[in-house]
């Protein structure tokens, strides 16, 4: 995953973002390299500030300017360095090409214009569609998502929560982009609704043959939806592979508490074994291994140096010394 | 074991602009001392309002509810202060729950303050002794709530709620708004507290996988009316009414080599304003008939196996 190959459809290499807060310098991602294929889905799960949701906004490039201090690395979308381009000639891609999913559909979403015309809005402006031509695609899509096209004419605070996020899920996939990058999209919603969207958001993909980054904290959404994974922890990834590879031979320690801390509805355990103690400041990160603060195997060796990716088996890497 | 919290057909109605939101509509339960009652149920099912209720947070519209065998269905002044001190409540998100202008120390000691049992130097010492209880390290007391983690913040809320000693504490979805890794010390905090002290709990979530963990007797929610309520085990293992089904099945587990199969419910919940008697589910369920108009009970299908479905047997071959 991290050799300097790079594959057909996106490959990210030795991305860096830092931000700065309060004269602080935030290294929020950290060296991260992974690729995606064609139609195949890849998981980017960690925890709350483990740099993933800045992983996906590099790739559109919309991380907020006042903050960002440098972005480094290459991202390569079919061959083209993304980051490389003058944002003129990368703004055509936002939208109709790579797509996102925000987190909340509550606050991604404008209060003040109807649900049509936030969905037609990227069908003028990328595939230079008129007015009426965008509101028949904007139905169809509405209709797509499930939800009745009389409705096109409401605004987003008539909707519930569930239904909001499929006029988000809507206007993501409205251009039919080739790359979605969804960050959350089922967090903010109730069970029953989250299995409606999964189900939804499958079946488009199928249809439409779209790559995706899911984001998630979520392992069982994982387990649902993707076909090979990465484990983020402070702005780096520690281990990957293949779902199969993550799911039945979890070997970074911290990828091992991470399973650990989740209640399995499959099995009675009576106790917890969680990662003790906290993520680490992300304006301080500790020498060596940044997670050999909180780990359980951590020898002296693992607060030295750089920490080699290892190749444990084809495709499967984890960045850890002690295995 | 002996019961320590009973609710007998206690509703809660909000009016709206629109009609009577029917909150809490006739809800029986008990809980056993030092035991953990899990309930369970979407957003909008009533589920935290029965848990302001129950502590007097809310003023109930209808119905009784018991403490340690006394009515405490209406609590005025000293009885109010008494029974608060023996019921606490843990609130959802500690980013919102802790006042920011008080420290650590502020928040752990309000509820000391007000008890009036305490001089000042006793004080220092039960809030240390607090702090130490759920694991914030001394050295935060004087820490502002911007200034700690969305776990310690929690352990803040923990403790406070600890302060007076009570018996019965609601934990209203107390780890829905933490990480993964930081949500599973909480609970196994939580746990060992109930082991040490005999803590009664009701454990509010919508999250199955943290009630299964953590209860011994599980009530299902939908629309303000209980639908399914058993032992944790009996409900994992024969879920009868058709919603629990649909919720446990949506549930998505980490083994990747058998995914459960998704029974997709249609639509969403719907509104709780004036709902029209019979079984409120029957909107969503695939197995609605003319029949589900009726209204109906709860009614014990199984022994300590509480359902409410006019078609339970039949759907489920019993």
């Amino acid at each position: 995953m991290a050799d300097n190959k790079i594959c057909d459809f996106l490959s990210v290499r030795d991305l860096e973002v830092e931000y700065s807060s309060g004269g602080e310098v935030i290294h929020a991602v950290n060296g991260v390299s992974f690729d995606v294929e064609s139609g195949k889905t890849l998981g980017l799960v960690g925890e709350t500030g483990a740099g993933k949701t800045t992983i996906a906004k590099s790739i559109l490039r919309i991380l907020p300017d006042h903050a960002t201090k440098a972005v480094r690395g290459q991202i390569f979308y079919k061959g083209q360095d993304l980051l490389a381009m003058p944002l003129d000639e990368m703004r055509p891609f936002r939208g109709s090409q790579i797509s996102m999913i925000f987190q909340d559909p509550m606050t991604a979403l404008n209060p003040t214009k109807v649900v049509a015309d936030q969905i037609s809005e990227g069908l003028v402006l990328h595939q230079g569609l008129d007015k009426a031509a965008a509101r028949v695609e904007a139905n169809k899509m509405l209709e797509m998502v499930g939800i009745s096209s009389d409705r096109a004419d409401e605004y987003p605070h008539q909707f519930s929560g569930g239904m909001k996020q499929r006029v988000v899920i809507a206007i993501a996939l409205a251009c039919n982009p080739l790359l979605l990058i969804a960050d959350e999209p089922t967090t903010a919603l109730d069970v029953t609704i989250q299995a409606q969207v999964l189900d939804l958001i499958a079946d488009l993909k199928a249809k439409l043959n779209t790559a995706m980054i899911l984001i998630t904290h979520d392992l069982g959404v994982v387990a649902d939806q993707c076909d090979s994974v990465a484990i983020v922890y402070a702005g780096q990834i520690v281990e990957s592979g293949s779902k199969e590879q993550i799911f039945d031979h979890p070997t970074h320690p911290y990828t091992i508490g991470l399973f650990g801390s989740l209640p399995d509805i499959s099995k009675d355990v009576d106790r917890l074994s969680p990662v003790e103690g906290l993520p680490p400041d992300p304006t301080n990160l500790p020498a060596g291994c940044k997670f050999h603060p909180r780990c359980p195997k951590a020898t002296e060796a693992c607060a030295q140096g750089e920490i080699p990716n290892k190749e444990l088996a084809p495709g499967h890497f984890c960045r850890c010394i002690n295995i | 074991m002996a019961t320590l919290i009973e609710a007998k057909n206690l509703k809660k109605y909000f009016p709206s602009p629109r009609g009577t939101v029917h909150a809490v509509d006739d809800v029986s339960f008990t809980i056993d001392e030092g035991t953990t009652m899990g309930l369970v149920g979407e957003s909008g099912c009533g589920k935290s309002t029965l848990g302001r209720c129950l502590v007097h947070l809310h003023e109930s519209t209808d119905g009784q509810m018991f403490f340690d065998g006394k009515d405490a269905t209406h609590l005025e002044k000293e009885a109010l202060k008494e029974f608060r001190a023996n019921n606490q409540f843990i609130f959802q998100d500690p980013y919102s729950s802790l006042n920011p202008r008080r420290t650590v120390k502020d928040t752990v000691m309000e509820p000391l303050q007000l008890s009036g049992k305490y001089n000042r130097r006793q004080l220092e010492i039960e809030c240390i002794r607090l702090m130490d209880l759920v694991g914030i390290e001394k050295r935060l007391r004087l820490s502002y709530p911007h200034e700690l983690d969305g776990g310690r913040r929690q352990r803040v809320g923990i403790a406070r709620a600890l302060a007076l000693n009570p018996r019965f504490i609601v934990c209203d979805e107390p780890v829905s708004a933490l990480d993964v890794s930081i949500q599973a010390q909480v609970l196994n905090l939580l746990m060992d507290l109930q082991d040490e002290y005999g803590l009664t709990y009701m454990f509010v979530t919508h999250d199955l996988s943290v009630v299964r963990h953590i209860s011994d007797t599980i009530c299902v929610m939908y629309l303000g009316q209980m639908v399914e309520k058993t032992t944790s085990k009996e409900l994992f293992a024969n879920q009868l009414h058709p919603y629990t089904k649909a919720l446990l099945s949506a549930i998505l587990s980490t083994d990747i080599h058998h995914p459960t199969k998704r029974i997709l419910l249609k639509g969403e919940i719907t509104s709780p304003i004036n709902p029209p008697p019979g079984c409120r589910f029957a909107a969503r369920c695939n197995y609605a008939t003319e029949q589900c108009k009726q209204p109906l009970t709860l009614e014990e299908v199984k022994p300590g196996h509480f359902v409410s479905c006019c078609r339970v047997r039949e759907i489920n071959n019993l």
